[in-house]
């Protein structure tokens, strides 16, 4: 009977044209460059990562991740029961009978799929993700009503036993015939499903393992500076595993709904830019893409493929430079891409092998060659900031406690401000403390984002160099970014100039440091007498080193009930002020700086509270009416019960 | 990055970093009224300064070496004495404290003072000439007072540095006695210490040895001097330049300060410290001309008030460190304001010149704009700090000097504040002073003013009229009226305000009457309001007599202005007379007859012109205050004991229950009587500090 032998056919052709699917599939993530991974750790460790690591990310939206435990969850158990029970036959009721529960499972999740996707948001993508929960039902409830017979709760036969049996086998069979291409051949042939597929490989071979269990990696990756293209021209230079990481989307659009461009209306959105990277990698064009645009683009322009320049049809390099590089895409994606590497490996491309950073950008490149700050101040102005501050310099007391990285601020009149805050607080707490001067570079950060990686490097090792020289036990610095350098770049280049360096000190931000001091007793503090405070989360300490609770420690240390603004912590508001944005300057509608001010609004807040010189400056460039700005060592300051001079040594 | 970053380059003097290139230069305080020691009010002044961001302040000028160069005139420091000592560390940590450093000028006067007072000592000066300023009669300095005053100077440096202050500056300028050594107007000796300029630059070059042999070579020593002397007989900006080197080639001095113009006689004097009618920087070309020649740094202070200026001179490299004393008299936080963004909130001077006309009456220094200066000590605060108390609405009507200072002030403490103007412009009677020729820029103190008040969004009323009405419907729980006066042209019936027959110098310079062509002005002030309406006219094509029945007109001026006032009358011949009363005004014809009549003599002279102009003060628009004094809890009254002890007026502290009234009444400047900008803006601060 055809009935006897359709059924298992359909499910052998799905697998095997499935695994046709996969290996081409495979073959295009091959063609990326090599990066070494342990394949064997990475599979087994890849279930717990997706229970885990995955899905505490889905679990920030409640319904979003027990609809996909029950659709996917659903799924995976279903399809290996069909396997046993309609491919190879296994004749067991009880084996029947689970089936049919987990395909219920699955069920219930594809009614909630089919519920959310009745009015979905602007951030998922239409297209085929419209049918996808349709495939869901189809693929479960045709299942289930073949799988009744075996379960005994129809007579067996039933469905080929009469004309309405006929009629129904013929139904269920369109239907299976649907849900499986859907499920199956989908995943490998770049359907909706593709992503468990892929998503399932990128958790096991991810680039960053650290990210998983709780780690937090968001050092960017040196570039080799003797390869024979700098950065990534074409989606064959990235590595294979960011390419498979690429085919992980789900369309979710997370990403999008924070990020700072997008919602300013630059020509930037990370989901299509996600999107077009699996364009370039399978080649072809994004007119099958239904999700959002790049502001102000259009789509169906961009074509690519896996040899072509990427930013010569395919993705406009205003894209690239619309980025703050803030990680909000990266911290939301419940596939944990790396969007903000892709970025910068393409900025990479443009900077070092084409020389066209946009705007501002060539200057302050330029500035730092030459004079080692992005402003091209004479280098030995560096420290005239401090003429009146009486600081020890490393190079004479050679040995210190605190090394005090000022960081550029140092040549900004608004910076100093806080610059010298610090410095009262450190005197007034006893702590002791010394400075590099004018020995002190730039970090570095500045040319990193922008794609200059060998500028970066150079500072960076010249860097460490000053640093091997002296005896401390912990650097201390008032700027997010150059913290973010310190502690969790710059020791890719110690090697060879001081190989444990920063294996054997502390890279604080100040906010952690003077929290320290505070709860220690160190500083003593009259409660703050002003109106209400908000707090603002620097990008660079908070999600790139999520140190969110110090700062906050520090202004309830204060008596500050802090009137938290709706994007706070890892889910902050960048000012856009990062990934050197306000010199590539790309227009968009509005200004990221005005939007996080109305954030700030919606507080009431009289005062910001901030922990990064570029924030305030940001913030402070929103034109007034607005609430003040103040580094939180301003803050301090103002309550700071100064010592007497006999306590001070 | 700022457009002000070269205003913020450290630059070393000697081995002394001093943290930016803005100077507060020497002038004298006359503060120093403890026998010549500097006292909590001097330390006072100075800290704020430096807590302001001054990157180098030299205190003292004038400061005295020797017991017999005068101290009690000026009340200046006293460095002829070991017991300066302790003092001095308290000055020195007060700056230190926050960054700033602090050196002091020292002098020996020689003939320049005056020998009435203290000890009544015998001035000394090279050849004994009279010195006109100080009408200072001399002896001949004989050769014994000669080494005793080198030995004193190098002591007075001792003490300086054994006190911690940074550097002294060894004054050569203003016609001290090292530079009435250097200059042949003076100079007649014909021994080693005249005669040829190695003979008259020996004195100083003594000094400069002994002070050096005593203090060592890293202790800063600066020396002081003009650029040219403006006297046909006196040293020429050459021989200033060559002067310069030879000190320069000793390597024995650390900078060098420079002044343009000597000013040993009046005209002269009113260069020295360049009032609002000289135009920017004036003299900055001669110190560039002495930076040319030496290769220490160098300081010049002379009408440099704005942070725009100072950036533009050093960027053009003309000298090293710009000193800004009178704009750090009028806003201490001058620096720190430019640090903050701020640079549209500096209470800029404006060249009024009080402080330093002040300081040659013999009275302490104080800014007509900021009353808080040099009061640091009895708590005028420079910066306001908002109230913890009640939040009052305050209601001010009169937005002159005095007002627009008690608007800002209320508003600064957090109050509600209204502002009642009934002219269409604020700034009362400085809107008037500030029509003068040359005189424009009286009216930066209360444009300053009211910007302050826009920026913190005090209700300002302009052309409104305020009546008993209007404050009821505006409910103030505080109210203070600044209505300020009228023309008293009406004092005496016969000078015929009624019939017409006067204008007062508001109607001239507001231009409300047409200038006469040939007019008398009556000026009983002798200050600035009659010598500008004179000048006013005289610009305007009128042939005009000035007349005063006191000694002098401009008498009331001091000596920094009226030389300037007086340039400009006199080119334009007007005549002025004195010790003459105006009798009656009477018409004759087309014209109008003025009857004066001589003081002592009694003798009386008629004038016939076509305009009479009578300036004598203001009487109080005082009607407001007596409508609403009866329903006042305080019947309008001021606590003088609290007001002058800088303590909160009690009636701020009346319980409800003891409140009878509607609202706490009080009324400042010249609705109470005629004083000055100075006292509307000082009662206006000190009352409402503590609203």
């Amino acid at each position: 009977m055809v009935f006897e032998w359709l059924h298992p056919v359909l499910i052998a052709t799905a697998l095997l044209l499935a695994a046709i699917g996969a290996v081409r599939r495979v073959n295009l993530w091959r063609a990326g460059q090599a990066e070494s991974v342990d394949f064997v750790a990475g599979l087994i460790a890849m279930p717990g990562r997706y229970l885990h690591d995955l899905h505490d990310i889905v679990e920030r939206d409640k319904y979003m991740s027990k609809t996909h435990a029950a659709t996917g969850g659903g799924f995976v158990l279903s399809l290996a029961m069909i396997v046993l029970v309609h491919l190879l036959g296994l004749e067991s009721q009880i084996l029947a009978w689970a089936l049919l529960v987990s395909l219920t499972l699955m069920f219930v999740g594809a009614v909630f799929v089919f519920k959310r996707r009745l009015n979905p948001p602007s951030r998922l993508s239409k297209g085929p993700w419209m049918r996808l929960p349709k495939s869901l039902l189809a693929f479960s409830g045709a299942f289930f009503i073949l799988t009744l017979p075996m379960a005994g709760v129809l007579p067996e036969g039933f469905l080929s036993s009469s004309t309405g049996g006929w009629i129904l086998t013929a139904v269920l069979t369109v239907f299976i015939a649907m849900g499986l291409s859907e499920m199956l051949l989908g995943m490998t042939w770049g359907g909706p499903m593709k992503h468990a597929f892929a998503g399932a490989l990128h958790l096991a071979f991810h680039r960053r393992p650290e990210r998983f269990g709780g780690g937090r990696s968001t050092g960017l990756k040196p570039v080799a500076l003797d390869q024979r293209v700098l950065g990534v021209q074409k989606p064959e230079d990235f590595k294979w595993n960011q390419l498979l990481g690429f085919d992980a989307c789900v369309q979710c659009g997370k990403c999008e709904a924070v990020c700072p461009a997008f919602a300013a209306g630059q020509p930037l959105n990370p989901k299509k830019l996600i999107q077009d990277m699996v364009v370039g990698m399978a080649g072809g064009s994004d007119a099958d893409y239904a999700g959002s645009p790049y502001p102000g683009k259009e789509i169906g322009q961009a074509n690519g493929g896996p040899l072509l320049t990427i930013t010569e049809g395919l993705i406009d390099p205003q894209t690239l430079w619309s980025c703050t590089t803030c990680r909000a895409c990266v911290e939301e994606c419940p596939m944990m891409i790396e969007h903000v590497d892709a970025i910068v490996d393409m900025r990479r491309f443009l900077t070092m092998e084409k020389g066209s950073t946009p705007n501002k950008g060539a200057e302050v490149l330029d500035n730092l060659i030459a004079t080692d700050n992005p402003n091209g101040h004479a280098p030995n102005s560096r420290t005239n900031w401090a003429a009146d501050q009486n600081l020890p310099l490393l190079s004479d007391v050679k040995e210190t406690d605190v090394i005090f990285w000022v960081s550029d601020g140092a040549f900004d009149m608004r910076s100093q401000r806080i610059l010298r805050a610090f410095v009262k607080l450190l005197k007034a707490a006893n702590v002791d403390f010394a400075v590099l001067g004018a020995e002190e570079l730039d970090s570095g950060d500045v040319a990193r984002r922008l794609g200059d990686d060998a500028t970066f490097q150079s500072l960076a090792k010249r860097n460490i160099a000053t640093l091997s020289q002296y005896k401390f036990k912990r650097i201390v610095t008032t700027d997010p970014h150059a913290y973010h350098c310190l502690r969790n770049e710059y020791a890719d280049f110690a090697e060879g100039i001081a190989d444990d360096l920063f294996d054997n000190i502390e890279v604080l931000h100040h906010t952690t440091f003077l929290n320290q001091l505070v709860q220690a007793g160190k500083l003593k503090l009259n409660p703050y007498k002003g109106g209400t405070v908000t707090y603002h989360d620097p990008c660079y300490l908070g999600r790139y080193n999520g140190e969110y609770e110090a700062p906050r420690e520090l202004l309830r240390s204060l008596g500050i009930e802090i009137a938290e603004m709706e994007r706070s912590g890892f889910r902050s508001r960048c000012c856009g002020g990062g990934g050197g944005a306000p010199i590539t300057d790309i227009p968009g509608e509005r200004r990221i700086a005005d939007m996080r001010m109305e954030d700030v609004q919606t507080t009431g807040a009289e005062l910001i509270a901030v922990g990064c010189q570029q924030c305030t400056a940001m913030l402070e460039g929103v034109v007034e009416p607005r609430p003040q700005v103040k580094d939180i060592a301003e803050i301090l300051i103002e309550s700071l019960v100064e010592p007497l001079a006999k306590e001070l040594h | 990055m700022s457009q002000f970053d070269i205003l913020f380059e450290p630059l070393n003097i000697n081995k002394l970093t001093i943290r930016n290139r803005i100077v507060s230069t020497a002038h004298a305080e006359v503060y120093a009224t403890d026998g010549g020691m500097t006292t909590e009010r001097y330390i006072k002044y100075y800290e704020e300064k430096a807590k302001g961001g001054c990157g180098l302040s030299i205190c003292g000028g004038s400061s005295v070496v020797s017991i017999d160069s005068p101290q009690s005139w000026w009340s200046s420091v006293n460095l002829s004495t070991d017991r300066i000592i302790p003092h001095f560390q308290n000055l020195a940590d007060a700056v230190h404290k926050h960054g700033g450093k602090i050196m002091i000028q020292i002098t020996h006067m020689g003939r320049r003072s005056r020998w009435d007072g203290g000890d009544w000592p015998n001035l000394m000066s090279p050849s004994g000439i009279r010195e006109p300023v100080h009408r200072a009669t001399c002896k001949t300095i004989e050769e014994e007072d000669i080494w005793r005053i080198i030995g004193d100077f190098a002591q007075a440096a001792r003490r300086a540095k054994e006190g911690g202050l940074d550097g002294v500056e060894l004054s050569a300028v203003h016609q001290h006695m090292i530079d009435q050594f250097w200059s042949p107007r003076v100079n007649k000796r014909t021994d080693q210490w005249g005669g040829s300029l190695e003979n008259r630059l020996r004195f100083g070059m003594e000094v400069l040895k002994a002070v050096r042999a005593e203090v060592g070579r890293d202790f800063v020593v600066g020396m002081r001097m003009c650029g040219d002397e403006f006297h046909p007989d006196g040293l020429n900006h050459e021989d200033l330049k060559q002067i310069a080197k030879y000190y320069n080639d000793t390597g024995l001095l650390d900078f060098f300060g420079v002044v343009g113009s000597g000013c040993d006689t009046h005209n002269t004097l009113a260069n020295v410290i360049p009032n609002m009618s000289y135009p920017p920087e004036p003299f900055l070309h001669l110190a560039a001309g002495i930076k040319e020649v030496v290769d220490v740094p160098v300081i010049h202070a002379q009408n440099i008030k704005d942070p725009n200026q100072a950036k533009r001179i050093l960027e053009a490299g003309y000298v090293d460190f710009v000193g800004m004393t009178r704009a750090h008299i009028a806003d201490p936080h001058i620096i720190a304001k430019i640090k903050n963004d701020q640079v549209d909130q500096i209470r800029q001077c404006v060249g009024a010149n009080y402080c330093i006309d002040r300081q040659y009456m013999g009275l302490d220094v104080l800014c007509i704009q900021n009353a808080a200066t040099s009061r640091e000590h009895m708590g005028m605060p420079h910066i306001i700090e908002k109230t913890t108390g009640v939040k009052r609405k305050v209601v001010v009507v009169g937005g002159g000097p005095g007002g627009l200072e008690a608007a800002r002030v209320a508003a600064e403490r957090g109050h509600d504040v209204t502002l009642i103007e009934k002219e269409e412009e604020l700034g009362g009677q400085v809107v008037i002073a500030a029509k003068a020729p040359q005189r424009d820029q009286m009216a930066g103190i209360t444009r300053w003013l009211a910007m302050e008040v826009a920026r913190l969004g005090v209700d300002v009323r302009l052309g409104t009229s305020a009546d008993t009405d209007l404050i009821h419907e505006l409910k103030p729980d505080v109210c203070i009226l600044a209505t300020g006066g009228r023309p008293f042209i009406d004092q005496e019936a016969a000078w015929g305000a009624a019939e017409g027959l006067c204008v007062s110098s508001w109607d001239i310079l507001m231009g409300k009457v047409v200038p006469g062509k040939n007019v008398l002005i009556y000026d009983t002030i002798c200050e600035f309001s009659g010598m500008s309406a004179a000048d006013y006219l005289a610009s305007k094509g009128s042939l005009v007599e000035l007349v005063t029945d006191d000694i002098k007109p401009g008498v009331g001026i001091g000596g920094t202005t009226f030389p300037t006032y007086y340039r400009n009358l006199y080119e334009k011949e007007v005549v002025m007379t004195s010790d003459m009363l105006l009798m009656n005004v009477y018409r004759e014809g087309e014209n109008l007859v003025a009857v004066l009549e001589n003081e002592y003599t009694g003798q009386k002279e008629e004038r016939v012109v076509d305009q009479v102009v009578v300036e004598n003060g203001t009487r109080p628009n005082e009607e407001l205050y007596y409508a609403l004094k009866q329903e006042s809890y305080n019947k309008g009254q001021l606590d003088n004991e609290a007001l002058f002890a800088a303590a909160p007026q009690p009636v701020l502290a009346l319980s409800a229950e003891e409140k009878q009234g509607s609202m706490i009444l009080w009324r400042l400047g010249d609705c109470v009587s005629q004083r000055n900008t100075h006292a509307a803006i000082y009662d206006a601060l000190r009352l409402c500090k503590d609203l």
